[in-house]
């Protein structure tokens, strides 16, 4: 027995020695393994960070030349200057375009996605301007004729200048052919019904106007509209309304067709149907207003006075049968407004 | 409405050799171009209850065996995607611009140089509607057709026919040059 026990001592002994043998080594090859993998991981995340530092510098670096961009465009409204801020838009867009194709390779498909939707509403944007500023010029004036081209300048700011805030006055859109207002700020804009004669309305980028049509238009265009009050006698077919904010449209029509269109309330006599698309927080009421002579303009447009289908809107971005879409609603009995203010008042029908 | 109708009816007399023949038409541009007005037109159907198309309107006019199917898409933005699901077997393209829509004459040629590029469309006639031509505004057909760099599709048989869907006026002109063009062809 005590000859077992001295072995088992002695071979425990042996075995210490053997672990402590062997311990050293598969630490060794662990701490190699351990080590190589942390290398690996940092190689990972460093590239990862690369990319992300990418992403987020072009997410950054895009949206400063896109505001900027936007501004340009927006403050370009001397028709002297105008040439020239849309060039250097058009150039800043070329390079914004670049940017992005070259960027493709690390962004995802969404933020490649909305890159290229933002790039879409840019162009659109200098191409509105430009069609608006400078509607008929095709071709660029030799500097002899700019030096003739600048002297009418002073009038025509003179001109600007005379009608006051508030008052009542009339702003002719230049194009002989067309009939409307464009880039009128708070104003009372009016036109009878010998000026309107069915023809086609165009109504762009006004802000804080109050605009009375005592007329029939063939087709009336709402375009780059903020805070106004727009009211139409009966149009014969489609009244089309593009960029709208917060405003009050008033009209009967055949047709409506509302886009990008934002906090506004529509009182609305359609004999078809209205449809939006891209719209937030539009409203809508039965058509409410009144001039003298305005069911005669009725007959003229071709518009039943008893078939109103106001509440049959159909909303492009909302495809759920049986649930109806958040971005439109009707106007509540109690908010809807039946007595309009009376502003140049429709002259008297002979 | 009575002229369009005896045109269509023309149309389809001048058809009456071929057996069994049948053509698919299908009918696309921008929102609010006039196309599903052009539609009813062609059907003589009244052209004063036409609201704004969602999906497809067809009109299929049947004579003496002879079919023409005529497909009316919706051109609203969100739903032109679409366009591309109605493109097969197609014979002839029919485009509808609005004459007067100036700001949107970029739009309307940018989508429809995406169509001639579908592969379903290879070879496939095409004829233009410039529509509106009623409105003071309206650009006539030749400065459309200009903007369009239509001389730059040389594979295909192509028109432009300036008209008013509403009133009929010049809808018939280009329905003869089908006639006189595209069904003699066929066979």
């Amino acid at each position: 027995m005590a000859a077992l026990g001295v072995e088992m001592n002695v071979a425990q002994d042996d075995g210490e020695t053997n672990t402590a043998v062997k311990v050293p080594e598969s630490v060794l090859r662990r701490d190699q393994a351990r080590l190589e993998e942390a290398e690996r991981r940092r190689d990972v995340k460093q590239s990862q960070t690369v990319t992300e530092e990418k992403s987020d510098f072009f997410t950054s670096t895009f949206n400063a030349e896109k505001t900027q961009l936007e501004e340009m465009i927006s403050s370009c409204n001397d028709r002297e200057k105008a040439a020239k801020t849309l060039e250097e838009a058009t150039v800043k867009f070329q390079q914004l375009q670049k940017f992005l194709n070259d960027s493709v390779r690390f962004l995802t498909q969404y933020e490649i996605r909305q890159a290229q939707e933002s790039l879409q509403k840019l162009q659109s944007s200098i191409t509105d301007k430009r069609e608006e500023i400078l509607p008929k010029k095709k071709f660029a004036f030799r500097s002899r004729n700019t030096s003739k081209q600048q002297q009418p300048t002073p009038i025509q700011q003179q001109t600007a200048d005379k009608p006051a805030p508030g008052s009542v006055g009339t702003v002719v859109v230049d194009a002989a052919d067309q009939c409307g207002f464009s880039n009128v700020d708070n104003q009372v804009l009016v036109r009878q019904a010998e000026e309107i004669q069915q023809r086609d309305v165009l109504l762009s980028h006004l802000t804080h106007c109050k605009v009375r049509l005592y007329g029939c238009p063939s087709t009336l265009h709402i375009k780059n509209i903020r805070s106004c009050e727009i009211m139409c006698g009966p149009v014969s077919s489609s009244v089309f309304v593009d960029q709208c904010t917060d405003s009050t449209l008033v009209f009967p029509c055949q047709q409506l067709r509302t886009h990008n269109t934002t906090a506004t309330r529509v009182y609305l006599h359609v004999t078809s149907r209205a449809i939006i698309e891209d719209c937030q927080g539009v409203s809508f009421a039965p058509f409410t207003w009144t001039y003298p002579g305005i069911l005669d303009h009725f007959k003229v447009a071709g518009l039943s006075p008893d078939r109103n289908n106001w509440t049959e809107v159909d909303d492009f971005n909302w495809l759920a049968a049986g649930t109806p879409s958040p971005n439109w609603t009707v106007i509540p009995e109690s908010e809807r407004i039946c007595s309009w203010d009376f502003v140049g008042t429709a002259a008297e029908q002979s | 409405m009575g002229e369009v109708q005896k045109g269509l009816f023309s149309v389809i007399e001048k058809l009456k050799g071929t057996t069994e023949q049948e053509l698919r038409i299908v009918l696309l541009g921008l929102d609010n171009a006039g196309k599903t007005t052009l539609l009813k037109q062609l059907a003589s159907e009244d052209v004063n209850t036409i609201t704004p198309t969602q999906g497809f309107n067809i009109k299929s006019v049947t004579c003496d065996g002879m079919k023409l199917n005529v497909w009316d898409i919706g051109g609203q933005r969100k739903i032109r995607p679409f366009w591309k699901k109605y493109l097969e077997n197609t014979d002839l393209l029919i485009y509808v611009i609005d004459s007067a829509d100036k700001k949107r004459f970029e739009e309307t040629g940018l989508e429809l140089s995406e169509l001639i590029d579908e592969e379903n469309l290879k070879g496939v006639p095409l004829l233009i509607f410039a529509n509106k031509q009623d409105l003071a505004t309206a650009s006539p057909a030749s400065e459309i057709a200009e903007g369009l760099n239509l001389h730059t599709y040389r594979d295909r048989e192509w028109q432009i026919q300036a008209c008013s869907a509403v009133s009929g006026e010049g809808v018939q002109d280009g329905m003869n040059w089908i006639s006189n063009n595209i069904v003699n062809k066929k066979k």
